[in-house]
């Protein structure tokens, strides 16, 4: 079952990075955000699930979420 | 079958899987490589078009074969970890030997996108965006280099002497492998897509 959850993971994240290259290279014009948010929701599911952060205590994932939430802001801001 | 021992298993704030340790370099990391990236997107305001011209010479397709190259590898490193908790040392390793081919074919195709981009001239000191290209890609190399040979020794554990394998240790190095994985889901959209 834990194998078969990380495949489905695994298949997540690179159909999001495909969709992230599709977005790229589209004229939309909030393709920055939404390349950014598709990244940070990876990076999430990276830390979350290959790296079992889901069993963490919930300070280290408020302070990843809030990490990234403030990377994301001001790269968009920027 | 050998027995794997294994320390700690809690939600303690203390006891984050991998180690607390491996946690404060992973925030550390990210934190340095998500300043640089800042400076980065700072810095390409002043010159947008030197920037973007110089995004379009990157080749992105080798951007994504290696994140997914990347990817596949935790995925593995992951599976390494599971079967290793379940006590079943032979399908870790076979695990493990994947989880490191997907490094070095990362490493291959990042060395054939560098020569490529030496022999066109666009070296660090080319412009602000090659710069920060070269600085920040050298950089997350040097980190997959490690973690390299961090896995290599597990594996080496694990052939030579299996009855000492502590799981929280291949956890840690599992955690550090992962942390390539995070730093290039940082670099990827923001080098690769964004300018």
């Amino acid at each position: 079952m834990k194998q078969k959850s990380f495949l489905y993971v695994l298949l997540l994240i690179i159909g999001l990075t495909i969709i992230s290259a599709f977005v790229s290279n589209s004229q939309l014009e909030s393709a920055t955000e939404i390349i950014m948010i598709l990244a940070a929701f990876k990076l999430l599911l990276v830390a979350f699930y290959f790296m079992d952060l889901r069993h963490a205590n919930v300070f280290w994932k408020v302070l990843l979420i809030g990490g990234l939430t403030i990377f994301i802001n001001l790269i968009l801001i920027i | 079958m050998s027995t794997i021992t294994q320390q700690h298993q809690t939600k303690d704030i203390l006891y984050p899987p991998g180690g607390i340790l491996m946690w404060i370099i992973i925030y550390l990391e990210l934190l340095t490589f998500g300043a640089v990236l800042i400076a980065m997107v700072w810095y390409s305001k002043d010159e947008p078009e030197l920037f973007h011209q110089s995004r379009i010479q990157l080749n992105t397709t080798f951007g994504a074969i290696n994140t997914l190259f990347l990817l596949v590898s935790g995925y593995f490193m992951a599976l390494t970890v599971g079967a290793l908790k379940i006590q079943n040392i032979t399908k870790s390793k076979i695990y493990l030997k994947l989880t490191m081919v997907g490094g070095l074919l990362f490493l291959g195709l990042k060395t054939v996108e560098y020569l490529d981009k030496i022999e066109a001239g666009l070296t660090m000191g080319y412009n602000t965006f090659f710069s920060f290209y070269w600085m920040l890609t050298l950089f997350h190399v040097i980190h997959v280099l490690v973690g390299l040979v961090i896995l290599a020794s597990v594996l080496r554990a694990m052939i030579k002497k299996p009855e000492e394998l502590i799981l929280e240790d291949v956890e840690a190095s599992a955690t550090f492998w992962h942390m390539c994985d995070l730093i290039w889901l940082l670099l990827f959209p923001v080098i690769y897509l964004v300018f």
